[in-house]
């Protein structure tokens, strides 16, 4: 009998251990005696949680076990950063690097976490993959990883979804990309790691096979915020391997800064409109004392019955009416073109309440617009360039909330009053992050006579506190 | 598929139930509603996704049912095609180009001395175009900017109903952690969809034909009661529906609820018609030839065997094969030989066949393979399985030899046909090497 080809169907097969969808499954077992802990037969083969690599791996090797696992890759990274690290800097990776590569750093706000893992990932010099816990930190990572190693950095959350050697995503869209690709990633690190230890958090650094694993944060989750159904951090990531605490690192966050109100009023037309509307829709709340019943959740509440009550659900739609009226009233863009000339060569940041105004700006006045539709190249290029002062004004919906620096802009101008008390920190404290010692102003533009004016009185922020 | 916040306000709780309130098809207000819809829609060709939108808002007013309203415009949505506006240069570039002039106005100033009139059309004029055509493709990447180009199916109101009843169930299973199905035919299309959203199974004979089949996803053993594959569930669903006979039971955590619920769906449920492809009958020509000489020679009063279609299942484990056919002896239905044709097949899908044929450790199945291919018998010198090896296709005269000296090998002698035993055979169960990780388009 001739013998074709080249393929050895009759070979007795060896045992091999690969990656599926989150975890390690061993095949072709026969010769072996015994099977050990965290391998569980399920589904007819022995599986277990792809976190458990480093834990099996020597067994699998005294057990000539073949493994089709790792599909990282090594890489030739280079540090293309000139900021040298601090001596707490150098500790904190050293510490990491003696823990073989796994465990969590807990530093402060601003200390530069994020400058220790660029290190941390030119050592291990492989495959990595970074979780964060919003998009504006993915664009946040994305940038630096960039600028850092001049390499194309592949991100994977909502509507991006480009894996490449070096990705960035979300705790959200993790599981995912870790599901399909876990095993292209030799180191995985967790930004915000205090988070891990939520049910659905947790899931990604579960099914990840990554033997190397570094833990960011500034608040390490407490031993009692790691029990029951929580994950723990010791087991899915490591020890702390350093800790570094507050006063000594920093000095004060805020640059000086001084706040002004434009008060605008509406036009006729746009009154007899805003009164109309706020009859349907205060007249309603009152009527039904959803406000007495229902306290600070009345809001929810009439969003409830607008499911079934049609005077709910008017009272609801003209809320909605109402905010978009004051949002894009024509008092507050002629508002915004004065201002906009008068802080002419100056960088400004517009944020606006909702997408639609932003847009509408970024078409009326020609300026950048970084909205959640922005794509992480597009939005890299508005801030660079924003920076470099190419541009001199980005108009924003409520996208560069959250732990975007932009310390180059120095007047904000705030359009609408739906503002909560948190989100008008963030703003304030985005355009005042300390860069140069020059003063720093925030414009809010309200209407006059109507529930902006309220809002604003309810939200007063203690200066010492900011 | 619709998000999950037009499914929350649908969901019924009932104990430790969970139902989803579909609408009545037939119901002639909400027919209308639909009819409006699909003729707005329509109207709204070649127009722009924001446009079309805006117009559903406008029409759900102060309709306090817009839940289904949102529903029915999801469903038209995602069915319809928008695509972007052709650009001369990338979007982004474009913007780059206007805005790296701006900010300015409508009237000059001293640091402003150019109007926005002027940049439009400076930069208008270098792409050969009118102000108001840079205006409309500037965000010509925006989804909201994309055109409408096509509607979609064409529906009749109540198909449209229908077909939103089916979102409705399957989006219930967003919130699903495991589901077992009972089938009794159509494995083939099943398999498939199963392997195609990722999903695992472990299958079971059923008394009186059939199978049961759990499925979840390769975490599941070790997170309890994840929703992880919610979505993937949601997405198979239909896939269901190309059963004639099934039932589903889903383990869900609703939002809303406490804990475990048992979400129940089968056949008799109307208006869960699958808009999945059922596969063509024959895989190959190869297999459409052999069924239709088989008939001609050997069906009907012409001999005592009956060829049905990949209708039984070999449970292999993590996977299975479904042969393509199975050989009944009409006098003895006991006596059944399961038949694999192998054609003309990647090499890849070979070695997984041949492994599983391995794993089957099968004495009743016979393999037809074609010669041609990188495989030789001993290939198969250690497997149960019966082999023969075909030039350019199966000689039916030494198949059906081969068949009658298995079967007697196997179930013995025939004899007078015995009435009474209708116990099936069951396939063994045993362990494979199939490689899910590496698995193509072919993965049976």
């Amino acid at each position: 009998m001739t013998r074709r080809g080249t393929l050895d169907f009759a070979m007795p097969m060896n045992a091999s251990v690969f990656f599926q969808g989150g975890t390690l499954v061993l095949q072709h077992t026969d010769d072996i005696e015994h099977v050990p802990a965290p391998f569980q037969f399920v589904k007819s083969r022995w599986r277990c949680e792809a976190y458990h690599y480093h834990a099996v791996l020597p067994w699998m090797q005294e057990q000539g076990i073949r493994n089709a696992v790792p599909r990282w890759q090594r890489l030739a990274l280079e540090l293309h950063d000139t900021r040298e690290l601090h001596e707490y800097q150098i500790q904190a990776l050293d510490a990491w690097k003696e823990a073989r590569g796994r465990g969590s750093i807990v530093l402060p706000t601003g200390a530069g976490k994020t400058l220790v893992a660029t290190h941390a990932i030119r050592h291990i010099n492989s495959s990595v993959v970074v979780l964060v816990p919003t998009t504006s930190l993915v664009y946040q990572w994305y940038a630096l990883l960039m600028n850092v190693f001049q390499t194309g950095i592949g991100v994977y959350y909502g509507s991006e979804k480009r894996v490449l050697p070096l990705t960035v995503t979300t705790y959200h869209s993790a599981g995912d990309l870790i599901a399909e690709y876990g095993n292209a990633f030799k180191l995985l690190i967790c930004d915000e790691v205090h988070h891990l230890p939520a049910k659905t958090w947790g899931e990604a650094a579960l099914m990840a096979p990554a033997p190397f694993r570094l833990g960011l944060t500034a608040t390490y989750p407490e031993e009692h915020e790691q029990t029951g159904e929580r994950w723990r951090l010791d087991e899915l990531i490591g020890p702390i391997v350093y800790t570094q605490r507050l006063e000594t690192l920093v000095g004060k966050q805020l640059a000086e800064y001084r706040t002004q109100r434009v008060r605008v009023d509406l036009t006729r037309e746009e009154r007899d409109a805003y009164e109309a509307l706020y009859e349907t829709y205060l007249g309603f709340v009152r009527e039904r004392g959803l406000q007495r019943t229902h306290g600070a959740g009345w809001l929810r509440e009439l969003m409830r019955l607008s499911a079934f009550d049609p005077h709910a659900r008017r009272a609801l739609l003209a809320r909605r009416q109402l905010l978009r009226l004051l949002d894009s009233c024509q008092g507050k863009l002629a508002a915004l073109e004065a201002l906009l000339r008068e802080h002419a060569g100056e960088r400004i940041l517009v944020f606006t309440e909702s997408n639609v105004v932003a847009y509408a700006i970024a078409r009326q006045y020609l300026v950048p617009v970084i909205s959640h539709e922005t794509g992480v190249a597009e939005r890299k290029h508005i801030l660079d360039a924003f920076q470099a002062g190419h541009y001199s004004v980005i108009a924003t919906s409520k996208v560069l909330n959250e732990g975007i620096d932009v310390p180059e802009a120095k007047v904000a101008i705030v359009l609408g009053g739906g503002a909560s008390k948190r989100e008008y920190l963030q703003r304030l404290g985005r355009i005042l992050r300390k860069k140069e010692p020059l003063q720093a102003v925030l414009i809010e533009v309200l209407v006059r006579n109507t529930i902006e004016e309220g809002k604003v009185q309810r939200r007063q922020v203690p200066r010492e506190n900011c | 598929m619709l998000t999950s916040e037009l499914i929350r306000p649908r969901l019924r709780i009932q104990g430790s139930t969970l139902r989803v309130e579909m609408v009545n098809e037939q119901d002639p207000s909400l027919q209308r509603i639909a009819q409006d819809l699909l003729y707005l829609l329509h109207h709204y060709r070649s127009q722009s996704q924001a446009a079309w939108e805006e117009a559903v808002r406008a029409y759900e007013g102060t309709n306090v049912d817009y839940v289904f309203i949102r529903g029915l415009a999801k469903v038209l949505t995602d069915a319809a095609t928008f695509v972007p506006l052709t650009t001369p240069l990338p979007p982004a570039i474009l913007r780059e180009q206007v805005f790296a002039r701006g900010p300015v106005f409508g009237t000059p100033d001293m640091f402003h001395p150019v109007t926005r009139e002027e940049v439009l059309q400076e930069v208008a004029n270098a792409l050969g175009l009118s102000i108001e055509e840079l205006d409309e493709i500037l965000f010509a990447d925006r989804h909201a900017s994309y055109r409408l180009t096509d509607a979609g199916p064409v529906w009749t109101p109540s198909e449209l109903l229908a077909r939103y009843n089916l979102e409705l169930a399957r989006g219930a299973l967003y919130w699903a952690s495991r589901i077992t199905i009972e089938v009794s035919n159509n494995y083939k299309d099943l398999w498939k969809f199963i392997k195609l959203f990722k999903l695992m199974f472990w299958a079971e004979p059923k008394q009186g034909g059939g199978y049961r089949i759990d499925l979840d996803g390769p975490i599941s053993p070790f997170v309890s009661s994840t929703l992880r594959y919610g979505r993937q569930f949601a997405a198979f669903l239909p896939a269901l529906f190309l059963c004639e006979q099934w039932h589903m039971h889903a383990y869900v955590y609703p939002p809303q609820g406490r804990g475990e619920m048992l979400y129940r769906l089968d056949h008799t449920t109307s208006s869960l018609h699958s808009h999945f492809k059922r596969s063509g009958e024959f895989d190959s020509q190869l297999e459409a030839d052999f069924a239709s000489e088989f008939e001609q020679k050997m069906g009907g009063k012409r001999g005592h065997w009956r060829l049905t279609r990949e209708s039984e299942v070999l449970l292999l484990g993590d996977t299975v094969m479904v042969p393509d056919f199975v050989l009944v002896d009409t006098k003895d239905e006991n006596r059944r030989i399961l038949i694999e044709l192998v054609g003309f097949w990647h090499p890849n899908y070979l070695r997984r066949k041949v492994e599983k044929v391995h794993a089957a450790n099968c004495a009743h199945l016979l393999l037809l393979v074609y010669k041609g291919l990188n495989v030789t018998e001993e290939a198969f010198q250690d497997a149960a399985s019966q082999v023969i090896f075909f030039q350019h296709k199966p000689v039916l005269k030494e198949v059906m030899e081969t068949i009658e000296e298995m079967a007697e090998r196997i179930y013995g002698p025939r004899t007078k046909p015995k009435r009474g035993s209708k116990r099936r055979r069951t396939p063994k169960h045993s362990r494979s090497g199939d490689d899910p990780a590496a698995d193509d388009q072919n993965p049976l």
